[in-house]
């Protein structure tokens, strides 16, 4: 147990670990002592100034993002003299700041916008002309407004700290300071900069692909994990309109921290692709025909029914939840049990984040592959996902897809089975021989959880509209399994689906939603992935 | 031989070798009684150095007034990790212009102050990090430590006592903020010079990380005087309060100009009437700066009342610092004056707070406008308000320094101000 | 050194009583010519020299200037600890301070060259632009101003025919201002090359002019 001070911060008494800043302190009874150069994740230079409090017997105002608690300690946060130099502070700000607000990116989600609003002076006092630094590409996904910079200098702690590839600086000085790279030679070839984008408490720093591209106020953030790779980010999906319009971090100290790297954040597009399988498939004759979903999960019963005892090989997916593969195992089972395997592209190296070094986009670059481990599957395949199904494509019996993109297969793969089912997004060429193609949602779609590297399942919800008749694979697996005896795998919610179906894998024992919490948990057992290129 | 101007109201101390070429010659300075008072330290304990010093009341010359022997005995006493001792010559204030002659006229008093320094407060390497533009000073700076190397009082085993201190002459390259000691401190390290965030105290992490002390130069020259003839000859000099002697630069409208050293407490009329010469051209006193541009400005009259030292200046509302005493007659533009002073600040905010960074730019481009003819009676108000935020919130009291004359000069001399923003008006309205 | 008659009017010339040589007041005579290696570590090779002769493509560094390097290296705990030194010194070579410059000196000192821009920056006696033979700095701040500087800095600029910061068309002289020079008692103060000229008014600019172009290179 750490030891505990006590102080009264704006006339109620808090205990916290010694050592707590009092900004720190202050977030503990609901207090948000305005402030931009400090950043739990970096160095605190205590120069915006901004966070100026009272505290009894100081002689001056302190930086409360480096003034420590102490016991009896007395602080006022919304005194007069506080709120005097934080109006101060914001009409200092306000004499070089553009009011470009309605073309800024950053508006609706700006501190500058935000505290001006909430304390700042009424009508800025300056009659003189402003300082103009213009535009400057600083490489990478990045634009800089120097106009708009505040010199709170995260941006260049975060690269020197946190990044540690010391590519931005603090040119010239006085009010003529301004961030700059090293002439030409920008952020290129850096992994982690997207990050100098969020911590930019105003619009200072743009990101390229974000610019202009939708207002802070019409965009609807949903809590997710990032699925580029094993390390399970926790991020945010910005939607407008159904479609992703930029992914950002979110706080997890036991994963990402703040951070989340820029392979992960670049990759969404394709959550947003067209092309979706709308409805159930089922093939009858030589022809694909759209059905319902109950006449086409009847019509596969009824083929299923038919086939006695069927020997069954099945490929999973590590970017399926582990919820859809405990419903596909589900199935499998109530099929007789099958032999399953999953492909995932893997990258040369780790690119750990040095600052922050739990924190790595791994070579995995799958969600999920401790889900699938965990689930039974097998990993084959090359780093590219490629091959390794030749087992499967030439199989006799039952062969069940779940979201593989079967991209390097032939047309006529598993064309000896006695029955191919296909779960997926899209309907590949490799899928044109399927007796039925189901339509499901992408991870963006639905609710569930993963399993990373280090075997921490993590939640994440749905932030998008499936198209058309698309549904998450739990519930159309969990409703077959359950047809044909598993009453259990009726289930009607992902909640639901992870308690019935993690309860059947030792790791997940004892493991429900409510458990995970925002930090998510560690499973009972440690997975380590073998097969094929592990 | 004679420094430009001398007066026989001064004793001189610090001072016998202005204007004589051969103080900066090693033999000379030896034969004159120079490195005896290293000799005798380094016969003492280190604590009983410092008791000398602290004895003595010597304060920082620097500006602060700390007390000397106070800040050394900060100095933790366990020899764990190097300590360094560090000579402030980034003289930079202006108005001030005592360090460089100092240096370049008795460089050994100095090196040997710095010794003493350093044996005092265990420190085996001393910077003196001299101010980038002294390249003259610099160099006679250098060859002297050179020749106190070559002669045994620099570096190993000096003068057979076994100890080690090396004398490193560091050159800055153009920031009036290194004058602050954590600016200095960061700029020593390779660093843009920015103050640092206090606590820690640089006794405890100083530069390199290392415990370090930091001190002027006019400070470290007083010390081989006070070790040879002991802190009661010193206190003999100056007041109670402020013991010694302090060189006083005095430039501006006086018809002598120069360095003069005088007893702390001296008044300053006297030092303008007689020691100067008084006021050039005969002309009417109207202001005085008393302790180089970041204090406030004194009208004739708190001028005439005003006792040179720590509190008399305090007394009439403004402050000695490095007792850098601008003299400025009838004749003088105050609002220029003033503007000129903020722009110098604006010009070397280093740009770390706010306040600072855009508040010395915003006060000078409003002093700039009234100035010119285009300023309004609410630009006053604005700038006493603005200014007033700029004390006291930053790291380092650059800020402060933007508001005294601001502030001072539009107390003290609205008139002026006012004069410019009507005649502005009359231009506007016709 | 110069062999041309010219009495310094600095404030032993005309003011005071004091009668010393140019070379007893820049202690010229006790330092003498400093070698390029610039002599013991711990003094000289800090010495932001400024040469009226430049080289921009000079090497950083060889020879006498790799011995004083690496004196410099010597003197600190760190090597980034060098790195004003070492900018002083590649400035001293090459006129100002390029951004190759900056970049070799980053390697040199395992330094990111981001991070020497900043720290080359933040400082105004690094130039960032080549300038003449000889920069001239005349201090206007507030000491000198109120004995004339701004008279002063204007003779500079009409006798070289330049405006603030522009080099004259013969490459001899490029004008700027400066901030307190620190020679406050003799003003006006001006900063050319590495010498202090004080007590400077506006009549005598044409003759410091002619002084430091008969010079030749020294």
């Amino acid at each position: 147990m750490a030891e505990m001070v006590t102080l009264t911060i704006d006339g109620r008494e808090l205990s916290v670990p010694k050592g707590t800043t009092i900004l720190e302190a202050a977030k503990q009874i609901g207090t948000e002592v305005p402030h931009y150069c400090y950043h739990p994740g970096m160095s605190s230079p205590a120069m915006c100034r901004l966070c100026l409090v009272e505290v009894e017997g100081a002689p001056k105002p302190m930086p409360s993002c480096i003034t420590t608690a102490t016991d009896g300690q007395v602080v006022r946060t919304q005194s007069e003299e506080a709120l005097g130099h934080r109006r101060a502070v914001l009409e200092f700000y306000l004499v070089n700041h553009p009011l470009d607000c309605p073309i800024c990116d950053m508006s609706g989600e700006c501190h500058l916008q935000d505290y001006t609003h909430e304390e700042g002076p009424k009508h800025g006092r300056s009659r003189e002309p402003k300082r103009v630094f213009g535009r400057d590409d600083f490489g990478g996904d990045v634009l800089f407004y120097g106009d708009r910079c505040v010199m709170c200098t995260r941006c260049v702690r975060f690269m020197n700290e946190v990044e540690q590839d010391s590519r931005l600086t603090v040119v010239e000085r006085g009010s003529r300071s301004v961030i700059d790279t090293f002439f030409d030679e920008g952020l290129e070839g850096t992994y982690w900069h997207g990050n100098i984008v969020d911590v930019c408490p105003v619009g200072a720093l743009v990101s390229k692909d974000f610019l202009h591209k939708a207002r802070a106020w019409d965009l609807d953030h949903t809590p997710s994990i990032c699925p580029g790779c094993s390390q399970g980010c926790n991020i945010e999906l910005h939607t407008r309109d159904n479609l992703v319009q930029r992914l950002k971090p979110r706080e997890n100290l036991d994963v990402n921290g703040w951070w989340m790297c820029d392979y992960g954040r670049m990759d969404y597009e394709w959550m947003n692709a067209g092309g979706r399988i709308e409805a159930p498939l089922v093939r009858r004759g030589d022809t694909a025909q759209a059905a319902g979903w109950k006449d086409a999960l009847g019509t596969l019963l009824d083929r299923v029914r038919g086939l006695g005892s069927p020997t069954v090989k099945a490929v999973a997916s590590p970017h399926a939840s582990n919820e859809d593969l405990g419903a596909l195992k589900a199935f499998l089972d109530a099929l007789g049990g099958a032999e399953v395997v999953y492909r995932g592209r893997r990258a040369e190296d780790e690119v750990v984040l040095k600052g922050f070094p739990s924190l790595a986009r791994r070579r995995d670059l799958t969600p999920n592959a401790t889900g699938a481990e965990l689930h039974g599957a097998r990993r084959v395949g090359s780093d590219e996902a490629t091959g390794g199904l030749d087992d499967v494509a030439t199989h006799d019996g039952v062969v069940v897809v779940l979201g593989d993109p079967l991209d390097d297969q032939p047309e006529d793969f598993a064309k000896d089975a006695s029955l191919f089912v296909y779960l997926g997004q899209h309907a590949p060429p490799a899928a044109n021989g399927a007796d039925f193609v189901l339509p499901v949602t992408t991870f963006a779609e639905q609710e569930g959880t993963f399993t990373n590297h280090e075997g921490r399942v993590q939640r994440f919800w749905a932030g998008m509209v499936a198209p058309g008749m698309a549904r998450p694979p739990w519930l159309v697996l969990g409703a077959l399994a359950a047809e044909l005896g598993d009453t259990a795998a009726a289930v009607r919610t992902a909640a639901e689906a992870f308690q019935s179906f993690g309860s059947r894998i030792p790791a997940f024992e004892g493991l429900g939603y409510d458990d995970l919490g925002t930090r998510g948990a560690i499973v009972n057992e440690t997975v380590a992935i073998t097969g094929e290129g592990a | 031989m004679a420094y430009p101007y001398v007066s026989d109201r001064e004793v001189r101390i610090i001072s016998t070798g202005f204007g004589d070429p051969e103080q900066r010659r090693i033999d000379t300075y030896v034969d004159r009684g120079g490195y005896g008072a290293l000799k005798k330290a380094l016969g003492l304990e280190p604590g009983e150095v410092v008791d000398i010093v602290k004895e003595s009341g010597l304060r920082g010359r620097g500006g602060a007034g700390f007390p000397t022997g106070v800040k050394w005995s900060f100095m933790p006493k366990e020899k764990n990790k190097p300590h360094y001792l560090i000579c402030n010559a980034d003289e930079s204030e202006p108005g001030t212009f005592k360090d460089r002659e100092l240096i370049r006229w008795d460089p050994h008093q100095l090196i040997e102050g710095c010794l003493i320094g350093a044996h005092a407060m265990g420190a085996e390497h001393v910077y003196i990090y001299c101010r980038g533009e002294f390249f003259e000073a610099t160099q006679v700076l250098a060859k002297a430590v050179e020749d106190a190397y070559a002669k045994g009082y620099a570096g190993e085993d000096i003068l057979g006592s076994g100890k080690t201190i090396d004398v490193t002459v560091h050159a800055g390259a153009g920031a009036y903020i290194c004058g602050e000691e954590t600016g200095l401190m960061n700029s020593l390290e390779g660093r843009r010079g920015q103050p640092r965030v206090k606590p820690p105290f640089p006794a405890q992490v100083g530069v390199f990380g290392m415990p370090s002390t930091i001190n002027n130069v006019e400070t470290l020259c007083a010390v081989p005087h006070i070790v040879t003839n002991g802190p009661d000859w010193y206190k003999e000099h100056g007041t109670e309060k402020a013991p010694g002697t302090k060189l006083f630069c005095v430039s501006g409208h006086v018809n002598k100009p120069g360095n003069y050293e005088l007893p702390l407490g001296f008044p300053l009329a006297e030092l303008i009437d007689d020691v100067c010469g008084g006021v050039r051209d005969g002309n009417a006193l109207k202001a005085v700066i008393p302790g180089g541009s970041s204090v406030p400005i004194l009208n004739a009259e708190e001028a005439r009342a005003c006792a040179l030292d720590y509190d008399g200046c305090v007394e009439v509302g403004t402050m000695l610092g490095c007792a850098s005493v601008i003299v400025m007659d009838e004749t003088t533009d105050m609002v220029k004056q003033a503007r000129r002073m903020v722009d110098f600040y604006a010009h070397e905010s280093c740009g770390q707070c706010t306040p600072c960074r855009e508040g010395s730019a915003w006060t000078a481009k409003m002093m700039r406008r009234i100035e010119e003819g285009r300023g309004t009676e609410e630009d006053l108000d604005t700038l006493m308000s603005a200014t007033q935020e700029m004390v006291g919130t930053t790291i380092c009291v650059l800020s402060d320094s933007v508001a005294a004359p601001v502030q001072s000069s539009i107390r003290k001399f609205r008139d002026e101000y006012l004069a410019l923003i009507r005649r502005g008006e009359r231009v506007g309205a016709a | 050194m110069s062999d041309v008659p010219f009495k310094n009017p600095g404030w032993a010339g005309n003011t005071g009583e004091f009668e010393l040589s140019e070379d007893e007041v820049r202690g010229r005579d006790f330092v003498g010519e400093r070698p390029k290696h610039a002599g013991h570590a711990s003094g000289a090779p800090t010495m932001p020299y400024m040469l009226p002769e430049k080289n921009p493509e000079a090497t950083l560094f060889e020879g006498e200037y790799q011995e004083r390097f690496e004196k410099i290296l010597s003197r600190y705990p760190t090597k980034r600890a060098a790195l004003l030194p070492t900018l002083n010194l590649a400035q001293e070579l090459r006129g100002y301070v390029s951004p190759e410059s900056m970049d070799r000196v980053a390697e040199l000192l395992d330094l990111a060259p981001a991070y020497v821009r900043g720290v080359a920056t933040f400082y105004t006696m690094y130039n960032k632009r080549p300038v003449g033979r000889y920069l001239v700095q005349v201090c206007t701040n507030i000491s000198c101003n109120l004995c004339g500087a701004d008279d002063v800095l204007s003779a500079f600029l009409s006798d070289t025919d330049t405006e603030l910061g522009e080099t004259s068309e013969d490459g001899n002289f490029t004008v700027i201002e400066a901030e307190c020079l620190a020679g406050c008692g003799f003003p006006t103060c001006v900063q050319i090359n590495s010498e202090y000229f004080e007590n400077v008014t506006p009549d005598e600019v044409p003759k410091i002019l002619e002084h430091l172009k008969s010079r030749g290179t020294s």
